[in-house]
C-alpha cells in the first residue's frame, strides 16, 4: 500500500511536469497571441548611437506595435553571432535584425536553417547580398550601402581638401571592417590622396589586399599625413604624438568622437567624424573642436523594422525579380552647431521621424516594392 | 680585514646594483637601437612623458596587485573587473556630487580606491567562505562585477563623467601619477615588508601548514590581501579612466580578464630583479620598462611597422623568452662567462675516456 502510494505520487508529479512543459511549449510557440518576437544582433552595446537605436526599438516601436525586441550582448565574432541566432531559434523567435557585421554570410545561412526572417539594419557587402538575395527568409538590408559609405568619406575629404595646408591626421577606426574601408577610400580620394598608387574606388581593393592601411602608402602631395587605427594600450600615446605635431585637422572614419574628443578639444585641433547626432557630439560641436559630422539618426532603423514586420505577417516585400530588398540610406552632415541642433531635435526616441503614423503607411498587405523604396529614399533631412 | 669586508661589501653592492638594473638597462639599450634604426624617437614632449608615467603607474600597480595573490598561489581573474567596477561607480558617484567641477579627480580617486577595497573584500570573503579554489571563485566574482558594471551603466560608455579639467591633470601632469606610484610603492613595501601582516603573509607563502601550526591566522591574512589588491585595482581603474578619457563597459563574459595579462611579464621581470634588491622595486622598474616599450610600440605603429595584433605577439614572445631564461639561468650565465664551453669540453673528454675504458676492457 505504501509503495502504491509512492507510485501514485510519482505518477502525479510526472503528469504535472509533463503538463507544465506542454503549457510552456504552447506559450513559447507564439500560437495564441500575435506578438512578434525579434532578436537583435549587436556588436556595439555602449556607443551612444547603439543605445539610441536600442531605445527606439525597445521604448518606442515596442510600445506602438505588438513586438518584443531582445538584444544580444556584444558580439565579437562569427561564432558568437551564430550562437545567438541559435538561441533565438530555440525560443521560436520570428525574426532577426542584425546590427553586427562580423559574418553576415553565416548569419543569413543560420537564419535560413532556423526558418527565421533575417534583415540587416545597415549596409552590406554587394557580393554577400547577391549570394543570399533569393534566400526565402532574407528580408533584405536598409542602411548606408557601401557606395554610400564611400560617398560619406568622399564628402568629408572634399570638405577638407582645401583646408589642409601642411599636415593631416587620419584615424582608420577598425579597418578592415568593410564599412570603414569604403569610408577611408572615399576620404583619401576626396582629399586628393593616393594609396600605393591606387586612386578612387580602387583604393578599396588595395586596402583589403593589405588587410589594413599602411601609412607609408598614403601620398598627399606636399602634405604630411599621420595615420592611426584601432584602440589599444598604445593608442593614446599615438594620439599624443600626433597632437604634438599640431596637424591642421584629424579626419576619422568612425569612433574618434568617443575615443579622442577630450584630447582634441583640449589641444584645439579641428576634427571630423562619421558617427551620430548624440548629446556628447552636440557638446563637442558647440564648445569643442568637432567641426564636421556625418551621422545616422535614431529612427533611421525604422524602415527595416517595417520590412521585417511585414514579412512576419506574411507580406514580405520583394524586388520585381522576387529577391530581397536592398535600399541605401544617406547620412546627414552637420558642419555647424546650429545645423546639428536642428538634426538632433528633429528626431528622438519619443518623437522620431519614423513614427508610427509614417511607418503604418508601409505596413500592410498591399504595400508594393516601389512604394516601399520611395518611402525609404525620400529625403527627410530636416531644414534649419 | 677591514679592507676585505669593504671589498666584499663593494662586490655585493655591485652585483645587487647590476642585477637590479640589468633588465631595465637592456630595455633602454634595445629600444634605443630600434629607435635609431627606424628613425623614430620616444618621449619627445612633456605630454608624452606624462603619458609614459601614467601608463607605468597602471602597469606597476596592476603588477603589485597580481603578484600579491599569485605569489600565494591564488590566481585572481577578477582584477580587471574590480578596476572597471571601481572606476565606473566612483565616476558616477563623483559626477553626481561635483558635476565634473574642481576636485573631481582627487575625489574620484579616493572613491575608486575605497570601492576597489570593498570589491576586494567581497572577493576575498567569498573565497574564504566558500573554500573552493580561488581560480574558480575569481572567475565567478569577475562575472558578478562585470554584471554590476553593466547594470550601473546600462552598457554605455562613461564619457562626460570623466572628461573634466580635474581628471585631465592626471593625464597631462606627470608628477600626479608619479606620486600615486610612490605612495602605492611605499604602502605595499610597508605593509608587506615592515608589519606583522607582511611577515605572516611571507610565512604563509613559504609554508602554509607550518605557519598555521605556529598560530598564524590564514583567513584574515588572505582577506586583507584581497582588500589591498582591490584598492590597488581601484587606483588602476581611475588611472585608466583618466588616461583614456572614457571607460569602456563592454566587459561582459570575461571581457575584463585581459587587464591581468598585461602584468605577467612585468611580474616575472620584477621577481627576477627582486632577487637582487626588493621585489616591489623590481615591479616598479619592470613597469617603467614596459611603459617605455609601450612608447616604442606607439611610434612603430605610427610608421606602420607594428599593429595591435603583432604587438601582442611581441609581448608574448618576450614573456616566453624571459621564462626560458629564468628556467635556464645557470646555462645562460655559463654561456656569457664562457664556462659552458669548458663544460662541453670536459664532457667530451669524459665520454672519450669512457669509450677508451670500454675498449680496453
Amino acid at each position: 500500500m505504501k509503495h502504491l502510494g509512492k507510485k501514485l505520487v510519482a505518477c502525479a508529479c510526472a503528469l504535472a511536469l509533463t503538463g507544465s512543459m506542454a503549457a510552456l511549449a504552447a506559450c513559447g510557440g507564439n500560437g495564441e497571441n500575435d506578438e512578434v518576437r525579434i532578436g537583435v544582433l549587436v556588436s556595439d552595446v555602449s556607443g551612444e548611437e547603439a543605445v539610441s537605436f536600442r531605445n527606439y526599438y525597445t521604448q518606442y516601436i515596442a510600445e506602438q506595435y505588438n513586438v518584443t525586441f531582445t538584444y544580444t550582448e556584444q558580439l565579437n565574432d562569427s561564432a558568437s553571432e551564430i550562437a545567438a541566432i541559435e538561441q533565438f531559434a530555440g525560443q521560436n523567435y520570428d525574426a532577426i535584425i542584425s546590427l553586427s557585421a562580423n559574418d553576415r554570410a553565416s548569419q543569413a545561412e543560420a537564419c535560413e536553417e532556423a526558418g527565421m526572417y533575417y534583415a540587416i539594419a545597415s549596409g552590406m557587402d554587394d557580393t554577400i547580398y547577391e549570394t543570399y538575395k533569393n534566400n526565402e527568409y532574407f528580408v533584405g538590408q536598409i542602411g548606408p550601402s557601401m557606395s554610400t559609405e564611400y560617398e560619406a568619406g568622399l564628402a568629408m575629404g572634399e570638405y577638407y581638401a582645401d583646408k589642409i595646408e601642411d599636415s593631416v591626421a587620419i584615424y582608420g577606426a577598425f579597418i578592415p571592417n568593410p564599412m570603414h574601408v569604403y569610408r577611408m577610400a572615399g576620404l583619401l580620394t576626396g582629399l586628393g590622396a593616393t594609396y600605393g598608387g591606387a586612386t578612387g574606388e580602387a583604393i578599396v581593393g588595395a586596402i583589403f589586399a593589405d588587410s589594413g592601411v599602411t601609412a607609408s602608402k598614403i601620398s598627399l602631395e606636399g602634405k604630411t599625413v599621420s595615420y592611426l587605427a584601432g584602440f589599444g594600450d598604445s593608442t593614446m600615446t599615438e594620439m599624443g604624438t600626433i597632437i604634438a605635431t599640431d596637424p591642421d585637422a584629424l579626419l576619422s572614419v568612425g569612433m574618434a568622437t568617443t575615443f579622442f574628443s577630450a584630447m582634441l578639444n583640449e589641444a584645439g585641433i579641428p576634427y571630423a567624424d562619421i558617427d551620430s547626432f548624440t548629446t556628447s557630439n552636440a557638446a563637442n560641436m558647440q564648445s569643442g573642436t568637432l567641426e564636421y559630422l556625418a551621422g545616422k539618426y535614431t529612427s533611421s532603423i525604422g524602415p527595416i523594422f517595417a520590412a521585417v514586420y511585414n514579412a512576419v505577417q506574411g507580406n514580405k516585400i520583394e524586388n520585381a525579380d522576387g529577391s530581397a530588398i536592398s535600399i541605401s540610406q544617406d547620412y546627414w552632415v552637420a558642419t555647424s552647431y546650429e545645423q546639428f541642433e536642428v538634426f538632433q531635435t528633429s528626431d528622438s526616441v519619443t518623437d522620431p521621424i519614423y513614427n508610427k503614423e509614417l511607418l503604418d503607411t508601409v505596413i500592410g498587405e498591399d504595400v508594393t516594392y516601389e512604394a516601399f523604396e520611395a518611402f525609404v529614399t525620400t529625403d527627410r533631412t530636416p531644414q534649419a | 680585514m677591514g679592507n676585505l669586508i669593504n671589498k666584499h661589501q663593494l662586490k655585493n653592492f655591485g652585483v645587487r646594483t647590476a642585477g637590479t638594473l640589468a633588465v631595465p638597462a637592456l630595455f633602454v639599450v634595445v629600444i634605443f637601437i630600434i629607435c635609431a634604426a627606424q628613425g623614430v624617437m620616444v618621449l619627445t614632449s612633456s605630454s608624452l612623458f606624462a603619458d609614459f608615467v601614467c601608463y607605468a603607474a597602471i602597469v606597476t600597480l596592476t603588477t603589485f596587485a597580481l603578484s600579491i595573490n599569485l605569489g600565494s598561489g591564488r590566481f585572481d581573474f577578477s582584477l580587471g573587473s574590480m578596476a572597471t567596477l571601481s572606476a565606473v561607480a566612483s565616476a558616477q558617484l563623483t559626477y553626481s556630487m561635483l558635476g565634473g567641477g574642481a576636485g573631481s579627480g582627487i575625489v574620484m580617486l579616493v572613491f575608486s580606491v575605497l570601492i576597489g577595497a570593498v570589491a576586494g573584500a567581497f572577493s576575498g570573503g567569498l573565497y574564504v567562505i566558500l573554500r573552493i579554489p580561488p581560480i574558480i571563485t575569481s572567475l565567478g566574482v569577475a562575472l558578478i562585477f562585470e554584471g554590476i558594471t553593466f547594470v550601473l551603466t546600462n552598457g554605455t560608455y562613461i564619457m562626460s563623467e570623466v572628461q573634466n579639467d580635474s581628471m585631465t591633470l592626471f593625464r597631462t601632469q606627470w608628477y600626479l601619477p608619479a606620486v600615486i606610484i610612490l605612495v602605492a610603492l611605499a604602502a605595499v613595501y610597508f605593509l608587506f615588508d615592515r608589519t606583522k601582516f607582511g611577515y605572516d603573509y611571507k610565512a604563509l607563502k613559504e609554508g602554509q601548514k607550518v605557519s598555521i601550526n605556529t598560530g598564524i591566522r590564514e583567513v584574515p591574512n588572505a582577506v586583507w590581501c584581497y582588500v589591498i589588491c582591490g584598492a590597488l585595482m581601484g587606483t588602476v581603474g581611475f588611472l585608466q579612466a583618466a588616461r583614456n578619457t572614457y571607460i569602456s563597459t563592454n566587459v561582459l563574459n570575461f571581457g575584463s580578464i585581459s587587464v591581468m595579462f598585461t602584468a605577467f611579464l612585468p611580474m616575472f621581470i620584477g621577481g627576477f630583479i627582486g632577487r637582487f634588491s626588493n621585489d616591489k622595486v623590481g615591479y616598479l622598474l619592470a613597469g617603467l620598462s614596459m611603459s617605455l616599450l609601450n612608447s616604442l610600440f606607439a611610434q612603430l605603429s605610427l610608421i606602420g611597422i607594428i599593429d595591435s595584433s603583432s604587438r601582442a605577439i611581441v609581448e608574448a614572445v618576450l614573456l616566453v623568452l624571459f621564462l626560458i631564461f629564468l628556467n635556464n639561468e645557470q646555462t645562460c650565465r655559463d654561456l656569457v662567462t664562457g664556462r659552458i664551453f669548458k663544460k662541453w669540453a670536459e664532457a667530451a673528454r669524459e665520454r672519450k675516456a669512457a669509450k677508451h675504458s670500454r675498449e680496453d676492457k
